[in-house]
C-alpha cells in the first residue's frame, strides 16, 4: 500500500459503524474504498465473497491463504473489519463465518453491474461542443489553484514580480483551522504542520486538505457523511467530462464551490450548470500509479514520476552551495526557506545552506530533518548517479546517501545547537528531615514513572505530576 | 516536613548552567532551586522563554562563527 493511503484509512477507521452503513449506501463510496483502501488479498476475499448466497466457514477461508502468508491475511481481515465490510456470523449449523455486510455488499454489486437509475457515479453533461475544457487546461488550471494554496501557504507573494492567486476566505481558513499556517494580521506563518505538509506528495496533500475538510464540516453544520460520499463520488469521476450540476443537493454544492478554490474540480463560473472534475479528484480513489501526477512532474522535471529517482531538480556540494534547476515560484521560496539564495536565472536558482539561514528555519519550527527529507526527495539525478558509484567502493555498513553527509550533518548540528537545556515540567519535593522519610515517596515515584530527577544527598527528588506522590505523602502521616 | 515547589527542571551543560546563574544573581528571578550538581536546576515556569532569547543572544555574540564569511 503505498503510505498516501494511511491517513484516510486512518481517519475512515476512527468513524463510529452507524457513519459507515450511511456511506455504503452510496455504491461510488463502496467501489471508491474498494478500490482505494484495500490491500490486494483484501479485495481477493472480498470478491471471492461478495456474490456467495451464505457466509463462507473461516476455515475455508483460511485455507485460501499460505499458511506462510498468514501475516498478510490477518492483516487483510483486521483492515476489512475496521472498515466494517466483513463480519463474523455462524452458518445454520453454529459454524463460524465470514459474511461482507449488507449497505456495503449490495451497493458494491450495484456499482459492478450497474443499476437502472443512480446517480451515484454523477450524470454526464449533455452539452457537448467546443463548449468542453480540455484535460490540458484542467490539468493547468488544477496545478495553478493547487500552486496557488502552496504557493501562499510558503509565503511565495514575498517574491516579487510573481502574481499572486486570489484564495477565497475559506481555504484560508481551512489551513489555519488545519494548524497548518497561522495567520497574524496580514502576516501568514507557516507552521511546523505545514511545511511537512508541504514537502509531500500531492496526492497525500489532497487527502490531508479534505479530511481537514469533512473534519470542518461538522463545525459549520454540513453532514460529514454527505460530505464524505461526495468526495468519493468525485474521486469516481471521469477526467475531462463535464457533469450536471443539478442532481446534487445544496450542501453538495456547497462542498463543490468550496473544492474549486483549491483545483479539485473546476467550473466556468460560481453559477454554471456544470462542473469538471481535475486530475487531483479523479486520481484520490484510484490504485493505478496515482502518484504520477503530472503536476509534481511539470514542477521537478521533464520525468513525470515524482518521488521518483528521475524528478529531482537540486543538486547539494559538499561546500553547502546548492544548485536547484526550477523556475518554479513554489519551490524556490520552498528552498528559500532554508537557503540563503544568490543568484537566480531563468531555469536555476543558486545560493548556499549557511547557518544562519537553517536556524533561521529552525526558529520558524521547520526541523532539520524536514530540510533534509525534502533536499533528499527532490536531489537531482546527478548527485543520485554520482553518489551511487561511490557507494559500491564505499561499504562501511552505513546505506550510501545521496547528500554530501558533511551537509546533512551540519544541519543537524545546527539544529542542536539551539536545544542547548532541556526543560521539564513538574514538581520538586524537598525538605525531608530524614533519609527514610525521602526515600520511600522517591521510589514510590519512581515506580509509578513520574521521576525525572533525585538526589540522595540533598533529599530531594523531582516528578512530573504531584498529585499521587502527594496523596503517598498524607496518608503515610497519618499512620 | 516536605514541601512541593512548582518549577521546570533544566538539564544542561555545565557551561549553560553558570550561564543561568550569573543571570540569576542580577535579581533572582530565574531560580528556583539550584540542585548542586554539574547540570541541573530548578527555574520558574514562566522564565523559560526569556531565557532561551537571552540565552540564544549571548550565546550567539560569544561563540566565534566560522562559516559566516560569505566568500563566493
Amino acid at each position: 500500500m503505498a503510505a498516501s493511503t494511511s491517513r484516510p484509512l486512518e481517519y475512515l477507521e476512527g468513524l463510529p459503524g452507524t457513519t459507515f452503513y450511511k456511506l455504503y449506501q452510496q455504491p461510488s463510496t463502496a467501489l471508491a474504498i474498494f478500490r482505494r483502501m484495500l490491500p490486494d488479498l483484501a479485495k481477493c476475499f472480498v470478491m471471492a465473497l461478495l456474490y456467495l448466497k451464505d457466509p463462507l466457514p473461516t476455515a475455508d477461508l483460511e485455507l485460501w491463504v499460505r499458511s506462510e502468508s498468514k501475516k498478510q491475511r490477518d492483516n487483510a481481515i483486521s483492515i476489512l473489519a475496521r472498515l466494517h465490510i466483513l463480519s463474523k456470523t455462524r452458518t445454520g449449523d453454529n459454524v463460524l463465518a465470514y459474511m461482507v455486510t449488507n449497505p456495503f455488499a449490495s451497493s458494491l454489486r450495484q456499482a459492478l453491474v450497474g443499476s437502472e437509475d443512480s446517480q451515484s457515479f454523477g450524470v454526464f453533461s449533455q452539452i457537448s461542443g467546443e463548449s468542453q475544457v480540455s484535460i490540458a487546461d484542467l490539468d493547468d488550471y488544477a496545478r495553478q489553484q493547487w500552486e496557488g494554496v502552496m504557493g501562499y501557504m510558503v509565503g511565495t507573494s514575498a517574491f516579487s514580480g510573481q502574481r499572486e492567486l486570489n484564495l477565497s476566505k475559506g481555504v484560508k481558513q481551512l489551513l489555519q483551522a488545519g494548524h497548518l499556517v497561522e495567520i497574524r494580521g496580514s502576516r501568514v506563518d507557516i507552521t511546523k504542520d505545514g511545511f511537512g505538509f508541504v514537502l509531500q506528495d500531492v496526492n497525500t496533500q489532497v487527502w490531508h486538505i479534505l479530511i481537514l475538510y469533512v473534519e470542518s464540516a461538522e463545525a459549520i453544520g454540513m453532514d460529514s457523511v454527505e460530505v464524505l460520499s461526495f468526495l468519493f463520488l468525485l474521486s469516481s469521476l471521469e477526467l475531462g467530462q463535464s457533469y450536471e450540476k443539478k442532481h446534487l443537493t445544496s450542501n453538495q454544492l456547497r462542498t463543490l464551490a468550496d473544492l474549486a478554490d483549491f483545483g479539485i474540480v473546476y467550473q466556468d463560473t460560481p453559477e454554471a450548470t456544470r462542473f469538471y472534475p481535475t486530475r487531483l479528484a479523479t486520481t484520490l480513489t484510484s490504485d493505478s500509479s496515482a502518484l504520477n501526477n503530472p503536476i509534481t512532474g511539470s514542477l521537478t522535471g521533464p520525468a513525470g514520476d515524482s518521488g521518483g529517482s528521475g524528478s529531482g531538480f537540486i543538486i547539494v556540494e559538499t561546500n553547502y552551495r546548492l544548485y536547484a534547476y526550477t523556475s518554479s515560484p513554489l519551490q524556490i521560496s520552498l528552498i528559500s526557506l532554508f537557503t540563503n539564495l544568490k543568484y537566480r536565472f531563468p531555469n536555476l536558482v543558486t545560493g548556499k545552506i549557511t547557518r544562519q539561514s537553517v536556524r533561521r528555519a529552525i526558529e520558524i519550527g521547520i526541523t532539520a530533518e524536514q530540510i533534509i527529507s525534502y533536499l533528499h526527495s527532490h536531489a537531482h539525478p546527478q548527485l543520485r548517479k554520482h553518489n551511487a558509484g561511490h557507494a559500491t567502493s564505499n561499504t562501511g555498513g552505513i546505506p550510501p546517501s545521496v547528500l554530501p553527509p558533511t551537509v546533512t550533518d551540519q544541519i543537524r548540528l545546527w539544529q542542536l545547537e539551539r536545544d542547548r537545556l532541556r526543560a521539564t515540567a513538574g514538581f520538586l519535593f524537598k525538605d525531608f528531615t530524614s533519609l527514610a522519610e525521602y526515600q520511600s515517596p522517591c521510589q514510590y515515584a519512581a515506580e509509578i514513572g513520574v521521576l525525572v530527577w533525585k538526589s540522595d544527598k540533598k533529599r530531594m527528588f523531582f516528578v512530573t505530576r504531584h498529585e499521587q506522590v502527594a496523596a503517598f505523602l498524607r496518608s503515610r502521616n497519618q499512620q | 516536613m516536605p514541601r512541593a515547589v512548582r518549577g521546570l527542571l533544566i538539564e544542561c551543560d555545565p557551561s549553560i548552567k553558570s550561564m543561568i546563574l550569573k543571570y540569576d544573581e542580577e535579581r533572582h528571578d530565574y531560580i528556583v532551586e539550584d540542585l548542586d550538581d554539574e547540570n541541573h536546576l530548578v527555574i520558574k515556569e514562566s522564565q523559560l522563554q526569556n531565557l532561551k532569547v537571552r540565552l540564544d543572544q549571548d550565546l550567539d555574540e560569544k561563540i566565534m562563527q566560522l562559516d559566516e564569511s560569505e566568500s563566493e
